[in-house]
């Protein structure tokens, strides 16, 4: 919007115009986009990240990690090398076979790095939608709301599962909405049945967790247990909100999930000296094993609420935050079930 | 035989079960809700009470009402009122008003309709949902003249207190021209002389004849007391409506001033309090419609006079939170709505500005509200949305319009009503800012199926009914 001084000066007396003249460019536009059928550059149609990403970063870091990366490259290419050189000495078959290894790992590399790279082009998507959505909820200037609607239906476009919610919110929305409720609706018609979803698979793995590790009888079960459905579980809700965490948000569901990890392993072996204090009976081996258990479900439950953070187009709200409660008290009834 | 005893018993309990389960179905839990539409005349109350009606029997177009997004909500029916000894509101008619071959506005509303609408629901809430797995909130609505609800001030004032304010009134522009004849009479009559009904029903007729002209006028003037001078409903001819303010002190007993004052005593004692009582007292919600537009469009003496109105008129509703004891003394208005109706009359990217207007316009009623416990909030709506914006060039400049058809012409036409602005009620610096253009109903809704199009009337029942139908 112009400022106060600037429309003061382009200010227009009432009047009525040529109805042949008028054109209704909002609803066109607004159909257009929903269909998504308005090809846009990124920078039309994400004005917001480009001011947005301008902060300085740390030059001697990235020089670091780049030598370093490098330093890794050069000697792994040695040692290849290397290697090669030796099996050929030692037998052309053995040298043959190493080097369709050496070429079949590096052609995974490759592809992993493709991968990850168009995963990551997607993500970028989705933080920018997160930033447009969170931008549009303060905002009254109109029009930007319907391609924020564009954008995501074309993120969930192939996705069956969402058809409805999306034809509904295309039914509901007018040229009376603004914005900010152009982005709610989004939200409740769209998102609040994929975070249900999300907030289940959630609760199945808090609780795969929990049974898992208080039933295992190694720390080795428990780590590998842990790690596995952790990652599976962030797997799930990535794939179900269409989109990957990001590279800080990557970082952080990793510490989170190490934590997890960690405290497992550390569990279980505090498990054994906890027995011992408390005299060693079987109630005794029961109730921690159980607290063990419960304590690793809600870690899990965490790193999936942290990944429904991170996965979602449109950031929580207040009133929609999903919350660990439920998760507690579905675990804590857990030894009951069990036993 | 033993296992047939069991099963009979077995049988008789689960008859008992079910027929529990009826009564309480059928009528022991249900909840009422008493909605008040509150709003001067021409807000447009019949408007909204007809949409709210249809949209919720037919219930396609309410996305941000969370019962029905949720898909929690069964169906809506009209049921037989609660008071039989109340017209009933005709919405059928309305309906057909608005929606048939050549739609038009309603006529104004001349005397009271009541109407009651049943929901049935699904629960969310926990405890609700074991009760019963199937809820019904029986909503009730009254429609009245907007003429009628600033008598409700009158209660609070004594004849002198009231005489005064209202010459008062008169002598100022822009009410001085109106009044002139009245006033022209006054001058002529002594207060303190005997009383003959003859000068009584001059001065009442005159009286009269200046609260006509005040509703005809131009400018929107909305402070027009007693209301039922204009729409006397069932009092017509009644001596109680033939008194008017008169200058001066109190006067002796049989004088022409005691008369006025044991009319307008038994008027405020007849009419004004059992209108408020029936009606008013037991209210549990409340939406106060407002036509800023209209006040806008007839400039800032338009807008001083609206807001006294309004401020007086939401006087002697008691507003609180809700608490358990009120069932023993009586329920309290928790939630208060203040709509800027006709929001389909400016472009949508303008809804915020007349949102910040009319929280301007209601900001010492809304904080007194507020003090005493109740929730309010402010919205720009439109029960019935009679336009689209449209975008057109002027002069090298895109203008978001309105399209509509205006009333008494036949074609569309797009129309700039002028912008307000996000922190002033006018622009300043120009004369005749804005022009609000009335429209008529589109006339494509013969065979609407999801509701009536509208603004924002979804967001308003969530505001208001929401929480009962968690």
């Amino acid at each position: 919007m112009t400022d106060s001084r600037t429309r003061e000066a382009e200010w227009v007396p009432p009047m009525e115009l040529d109805p042949g003249r008028a054109a209704p460019v909002p609803a066109a536009e607004e159909e257009a986009i929903i269909a998504g059928t308005a090809p846009r550059t990124a920078g039309e149609r994400l004005p917001a990240l480009l001011a947005v990403d301008d902060r300085p970063k740390s030059r001697v870091g990235r020089w670091l990690v780049g030598a370093v990366a490098a330093l890794v490259l050069v000697a792994l290419g040695f040692d290849t090398w290397d290697l090669l050189n030796r099996s050929f000495a030692t037998s052309v078959a053995l040298g043959a076979l190493v080097a369709s290894l050496a070429v079949v790992a590096g052609g995974a590399a490759v592809a992993m790095l493709v991968g990850e790279l168009r995963s990551l082009r997607r993500l970028r998507r989705i933080e920018a939608l997160r930033q447009e959505a969170e931008r549009l909820s303060g905002a009254v200037e109109p029009g930007e709301a319907d391609r924020f609607a564009g954008s995501l239906t074309r993120l969930y476009a192939g996705r069956t599962d969402l058809a409805p919610s999306l034809e509904r919110v295309k039914d509901h929305v007018t040229d009376a909405h603004d914005d900010h409720e152009v982005v709610r609706l989004l939200d409740r018609e769209v998102m609040a049945p994929l975070d249900s979803r999300a907030y289940q698979m959630v609760l199945r793995a808090s609780r795969d967790t929990a049974v898992a590790t208080a039933l295992s009888p190694a720390a080795v079960v428990d780590l590998a247990v842990v790690l596995w459905r952790n990652l599976k579980l962030v797997r799930e809700i990535a794939a179900l909100y269409g989109a990957r965490p990001g590279y800080v948000g990557s970082l952080k569901l990793l510490r989170r999930m190490l934590a997890n990890i960690a405290v497992a392993g550390v569990a279980e072996s505090a498990h054994h000296v906890a027995v011992e204090a408390l005299g060693g009976s079987l109630a005794a081996a029961i109730s921690t094993r159980m607290g063990q258990g419960v304590i690793n479900g809600l870690l899990t439950a965490r790193v999936g609420v942290t990944a429904m953070h991170l996965c979602r187009p449109i950031a929580f709200g207040a009133e929609n935050r999903p919350s660990l409660g439920q998760i507690r008290k579905e675990l804590l009834s857990l030894p009951k079930q069990v036993l | 035989m033993r296992i047939p005893v069991f099963n009979d018993l077995f049988d008789a309990g689960t008859r008992f079960v079910e027929r529990a389960g009826d009564l309480v179905t059928g009528g022991i839990l249900e909840q009422d809700v008493r909605l008040g539409v509150t709003g001067l005349r021409r807000a447009g109350k019949t408007v909204f009470v007809t949409a709210l009606v249809d949209n919720l029997l037919k219930a396609g177009r309410l996305p941000f009402l969370d019962v029905v997004s949720s898909g929690r909500f069964q169906a809506a029916r009209l049921r037989p009122q609660p008071d039989p000894d109340v017209p009933r509101f005709d919405v059928e008619r309305y309906l057909a008003a608005l929606t048939g071959p050549e739609p038009h506005w309603p006529e104004p509303t001349r005397g009271i309709g009541q109407l009651r609408l049943s929901l049935r629901y699904r629960p969310n809430a926990v405890i609700k949902r074991t009760l019963q797995p199937v809820a019904t909130l029986n909503l009730d609505i009254v429609d009245y003249p907007g003429e009628w609800l600033l008598d409700l001030p009158l209660l609070r004032q004594s004849f002198a207190e009231w005489s005064t304010l209202t010459l008062e009134l008169a002598a100022r522009p822009p009410r001085d021209e109106l009044s002139a004849a009245w006033r022209g009479w006054l001058a002529t009559v002594d207060p303190g002389a005997p009383a003959e009904e003859e000068t009584a029903r001059r001065g009442a007729a005159l009286y009269t004849d200046y609260l006509h002209a005040c509703r005809r006028s131009d400018n929107v003037l909305s402070l027009i007391q007693p209301g039922r001078f204009l729409e006397p409903g069932e009092w017509k001819d009644a001596p109680l409506l033939t008194f008017c303010p008169l200058p001066g002190e109190k006067r002796g007993r049989g004088s022409l001033w005691a008369l006025m004052e044991e009319r307008y005593e038994a008027y405020k004692a007849k009419v004004v309090r059992g209108f408020f009582s029936e009606h008013f007292a037991r209210l549990d919600r409340q939406i106060v419609l407002i036509d800023v537009l209209g006040a806008l469009n007839s400039g800032p003496a338009g807008m001083s006079d609206m807001k006294r109105a309004l401020e007086l008129s939401l006087e002697p509703f008691r507003h609180g939170s809700a608490g358990w004891l009120d069932w023993l003394f009586g329920t309290k208005i928790d939630r208060v709505l203040f709509a800027a109706t006709k929001a389909d009359h400016v472009a949508s990217h303008q809804h915020n500005s007349l949102r910040h207007l009319l929280d301007r316009l209601v900001s010492d009623a809304r904080s007194s509200i507020r003090f005493e416990g109740a929730q309010v909030d402010t919205m720009a709506i439109a029960a019935l949305k009679c336009t689209e914006t449209v975008v057109s060039e002027h002069e090298g400049r895109q203008l978001r319009c309105v399209r509509g058809v205006p009333i008494g012409r036949d074609r569309p036409t797009v129309l700039f009503p002028g912008e307000i602005p996000e922190n002033a009620d006018f622009p300043p610096g120009r004369d005749n800012p804005y022009k609000f253009m009335a429209f008529q109903p589109p006339d494509n809704l013969a065979h609407e199926t999801r509701g009536l199009p509208h603004i924002r009337l979804d967001q308003a029942l969530q505001f208001l009914l929401g929480d009962y139908l968690e």
